[in-house]
């Protein structure tokens, strides 16, 4: 076997992730209608292989119809392993406040509207990076940790992309796909790029994962 | 064994809740800042001893660890503590309780089923006093304790993009301290910082609590005016330059009289940048300095 074979999911490989994601989205929209009252509607995800240094300039092809944007980033540590990126337009933390916010809640003076929109981001994105991600490793059979969520506000995406996290010229699983609140204005982009580390555990998860319908 | 022991023996507070929200365990960290003994607890829903917690946010995120085993994040910026404890260092004296950071999590059975959560809570009151100095020192001029130009550039650049909005008025007076170079030559430049000190003070104590006055330069002031037009603006204005021509500043047995000369501008929609705005009051600063000074001019 060659070392980019070792490296790259094969075309079958590729087409159970995108069917695991299916299946794991469509479980995650169920439960996160639960969770925060709202559906929210995961498109069909698109699954990619691309060399690390081209995806901060497929990230910002993909989102270009948005100038400002607000990312919030975390990382997910198991044996399934990488980085979670959602990308929403501006004004989203002001939508999503509204929906989420408290309004009985006294924050004190100090706390900004600016930190009080920051702050919704970040747990609407806490709660659906841990949905998709968790409904993922699930049907994979393993289990992560996260990090906390980081938020980088109204900038360039290409600064927002953690190459070093990386090998540098190494091959990153972009999963990629579109949500969108119902009945709200909200709508944005998700990314899970999957560290090269875990390449070989995930063939095999994928194919075992393969063997139950077989 | 072991581990009951590190439950209890680290510096974090620990406890664990079953699917209802009761208590299952509460680690000698908890009992100790929070005065409830463990057995006393143990077995009561949360919310009996702590209705703080029973609010949507909490129960969104305790459901959410539960159906996708993610981890959730209470961060002191925002709730500043989840259970009201006490501060514990002397650092605590400025907050009326325990800065806390927690971190949520799930916890599975031998099955792998989901049955429990943990919450961690982190005292992270001295860093928050910390950052608190910092953000207070980053904003202030060191000498009079008004803002410094720092923040007026940022605050000015707010009030722009609120004026772009929503139509907002705002105004800005430039205050010059007349002949300063003058006091620092005859008086020598502590009583110049004196000087400064106390104009800064009579302006600050006549503006509104929604005004914000900073030093922009060594002896120039500037008063940003949300709400307030280009007359109610000129009016202050007039009103600081009577107040400060009245003041005697008393220096080493003597006694100066200071005046100030103002230059007012206020947004209106021909103007395109908070920069510009900047200068139309500088240049009507300019005009009252050169029309014989201890007077106000308007854009």
């Amino acid at each position: 076997m060659s070392v980019a074979a070792e490296q790259t999911l094969s075309a079958d490989e590729q087409d159970i992730l995108q069917e695991l994601m299916n299946i794991a989205f469509g479980r995650a929209s169920a439960d996160l209608a639960e969770v925060i009252d709202t559906y929210v509607v995961l498109n069909v995800p698109e699954v990619r292989t691309l060399k690390v240094d081209d995806l901060p300039e497929f990230i910002s092809t993909e989102i270009s119809e948005h100038d400002i944007i607000s990312i919030v980033e975390q990382s997910y540590l198991g044996k399934f392993k990488g980085v979670a990126l959602l990308i929403f337009p501006s004004g989203a933390g002001r939508e999503l406040l509204n929906l989420f916010g408290d309004s009985n809640e006294d924050y004190g003076e100090d706390v900004s509207m600016a930190s009080l929109e920051k702050e919704s981001l970040m747990e609407v994105a806490n709660i659906l990076i841990g949905a998709c991600v968790g409904k993922v490793v699930e049907l994979l059979d393993d289990e992560v940790s996260f990090s906390p969520p980081r938020i980088i506000i109204e900038d360039h995406p290409r600064n927002a992309i953690p190459c070093e996290i990386f090998e540098p010229d190494s091959l990153a699983t972009v999963m990629r796909t579109v949500f969108q609140f119902s009945e709200r204005n909200i709508s944005g982009y998700f990314f899970l790029i999957n560290s090269n580390e875990s390449f070989q555990w995930l063939k095999k998860a994928l194919n075992l994962f393969m063997e139950q319908y077989e | 064994m072991i581990f009951e022991q590190v439950f209890n023996m680290i510096n974090v507070g620990l406890v664990i809740l079953d699917e209802d929200l009761f208590v299952c365990h509460w680690n000698r960290w908890m009992e100790l800042h929070s005065g409830i003994q463990a057995e006393n607890i143990i077995g009561s829903p949360i919310f009996k001893f702590f209705p703080n917690l029973d609010n949507p946010k909490f129960l969104r995120n305790c459901k959410s660890v539960f159906k996708f085993g993610n981890f959730s994040f209470f961060s002191q910026k925002l709730h500043h503590y989840l259970f009201p404890f006490k501060p514990d260092s002397t650092f605590g004296s400025e907050f009326n309780h325990m800065q806390q950071s927690c971190t949520m999590g799930p916890l599975r059975d031998e099955s792998n089923v989901i049955s429990n959560i943990y919450l961690a809570v982190q005292d992270v009151t001295e860093i928050a006093a910390y950052e608190r100095k910092l953000v207070e020192k980053n904003m202030q001029d060191g000498l009079t304790g008004v803002y410094n130009r720092r923040f007026l550039d940022t605050k000015i650049q707010e009030e722009f993009s609120r004026h772009k909005s929503y139509h907002r008025p705002f105004s800005l007076i430039m205050c010059d301290i007349d002949l300063f170079k003058n006091v620092n030559d005859t008086y020598g430049h502590q009583c110049g910082d004196v000087v400064i000190k106390q104009i800064a003070t009579k302006i600050e104590s006549m503006l509104r609590k929604t005004d914000f006055l900073a030093r922009y330069g060594g002896e120039e002031f500037c008063c940003l005016l949300p709400e307030a037009n280009l007359e109610a603006a000129c009016n202050l204005a007039e009103r600081l330059r009577q107040a400060i021509e009245e003041e005697e500043v008393n220096f080493d047995g003597q006694t100066l009289k200071i005046t100030v000369s103002f230059g007012v501008a206020y947004m209106h929609d021909g103007v395109e940048n908070a920069e510009t705005l900047l200068q139309m009051a500088d240049e009507a600063l300019y005009v009252a300095k050169k029309s014989g000074r201890n007077r106000v001019a308007a854009a």
